[in-house]
């Protein structure tokens, strides 16, 4: 009888003990540096609108194997593309929501607007690999002055870390870091190169060469570009 | 009980003496002179790339170790905090692939001066990783209330594969290739409690391709 209930509390205490360790969520608030790009300017200047959601984002996801899982990227998020579209473009400025209005728009060129489509993590208990990882889908897209979409693009940062035994918050921490950074690595580099943002740029440099002719041709094309023709910024 | 006792005290003051053997290769190819200032830099860059191998972090600052003190010592930036001047031009999806693609770098704004101000002479790109190749034996460790050991033997096979290339900023040019290898078993012995004899084929080949990189690069002129 005795050793019954010996083998009993070893049996409740183990699984108390495993549905503890279920039960563990492991927090991250990722954090990391905010390098400055060196890349060709964009000459514009762009009104960047940051939703709630992409300044706030969290991921939270639960495994069978190794718990709950809650990341916060928002911040560090936040800062690495404040600093990215500082590098980017000629001047910046951040904006509400779309539409802005006319008066809004009149020192703007257009309106930058990135998201956050998917996050997604992955360690190596899951994925019987060596390093825990981390991608992150953007969805990035730009708006003229009257609100005519330029053109919208997915890019996905991908980032991986090697983990200790005990310390794969840091990992996961440094795989997204790396993923935010891939990221904006491959914004950096190739917006410029997209051929909707060249024929945007040009566009905007024969209207602009326009507008600085003789004065009755001037006069004609400023009548055409009154307050009253120009459209706000649609939704996003 | 007294000698028992005296016995493993002896082995745990005799253990960090105890180490396997390891036997390492390092070999070199020059393609061009080199030679550094006291003002110059080296950068060490370890390979990253998306698939499943990429040169442990712990490898590339064992070397640093190595380069920063000795008789020597060659001044060092950091790789992240060289990724982190460099961006976005560094990292693991644009990091250039070889030392042709250099010249486009250069072309990049604000590259070339960026490089310039912290005076980067020589950059080394770092390749490799250790991995075991063989292992065996068995070890069981067991506790009760009467007392615990470990009884049994177990031993794995370690191979260290490194490589440097290292590049001239000023030529932007090769100027050749270092080359580690080593080979080591290690054994865990159950004699009560756990003893391990580590050959450290990692250790090996970074200190063996250090000295040789100092070598290389304060080198022939």
């Amino acid at each position: 009888m005795l050793q019954f209930r010996a083998l009993l509390r070893q049996s409740f205490y183990v699984t108390a003990m495993l549905l503890f360790l279920q039960s563990c969520t492991t927090s991250v608030v990722v954090e990391g540096t905010v390098p400055t790009p060196l890349v060709s300017v964009i000459p514009a200047r762009m009104g960047v609108y940051y939703s709630d959601e992409f300044r706030r984002f969290k991921h939270e996801e639960v495994f069978r194997d190794s718990g709950g899982w809650h990341i916060d990227l928002g911040k560090q998020n936040l800062r690495f593309f404040q600093n990215l579209t500082k590098s980017l473009f000629a001047e910046i400025q951040e904006v509400h929501q779309p539409p802005l209005t006319t008066e809004e728009m009149r020192d703007l060129d257009g309106v930058f607007i990135p998201s956050i489509e998917k996050y997604g993590f992955l360690t190596p208990s899951i994925s019987g690999l060596k390093f825990y990882s981390a991608s992150i889908e953007y969805r990035v897209a730009m708006y003229d002055k009257v609100g005519t979409k330029v053109g919208d693009w997915n890019i996905v940062g991908y980032g991986k870390s090697e983990g200790g035994l005990f310390s794969s918050d840091e990992a996961i921490n440094e795989a997204t870091v790396l993923a935010i950074r891939d990221g904006g690595a491959r914004i950096a580099i190739e917006l410029i190169d997209q051929p909707a943002v060249q024929a945007w740029l040009q566009s905007r440099h024969e209207s602009f060469e326009s507008s600085a002719g003789p004065p009755g041709v001037a006069e004609n094309i400023e009548s055409s570009e009154t307050p009253e023709n120009v459209d706000g910024v649609p939704d996003a | 009980m007294v000698s028992l006792m005296r016995n493993l005290l002896i082995a745990l003051v005799l253990l960090p003496l105890l180490s396997g053997c390891v036997a390492s290769r390092i070999e070199q190819s020059r393609d061009s002179s080199t030679g550094i200032e006291a003002d110059e830099a080296i950068v060490l860059l370890g390979r990253a790339s998306y698939n499943d191998k990429q040169t442990e972090e712990g490898f590339t600052e064992c070397i640093a170790d190595v380069l920063a003190g000795g008789d020597n010592p060659i001044r060092l930036i950091g790789q992240n905090q060289f990724r982190d001047d460099l961006y976005p031009w560094f990292e693991p999806r644009t990091a250039p692939t070889s030392a042709d693609e250099l010249g486009q770098l250069f072309t990049e704004p604000g590259v070339k001066e960026r490089i310039a101000s912290v005076n980067v002479r020589y950059l080394a790109w770092i390749d490799g990783d250790t991995i075991t190749v063989d292992k065996g034996g068995s070890m069981s460790c067991t506790i009760s209330t009467f007392g615990g050991g470990c009884f049994g033997m177990s031993y794995w096979e370690e191979d260290a594969s490194y490589e440097a290339a290292i590049w001239d900023l000023k030529t932007m040019t090769s100027t050749g290739q270092i080359s580690a290898e080593a080979n080591g078993t290690s054994y865990l012995a159950g004699l009560i409690i756990p003893i391990p004899i580590l050959a450290r084929p990692g250790n090996a080949a970074c200190k063996g391709l250090a000295n040789q990189l100092r070598e290389f690069i304060v080198g022939e002129t």
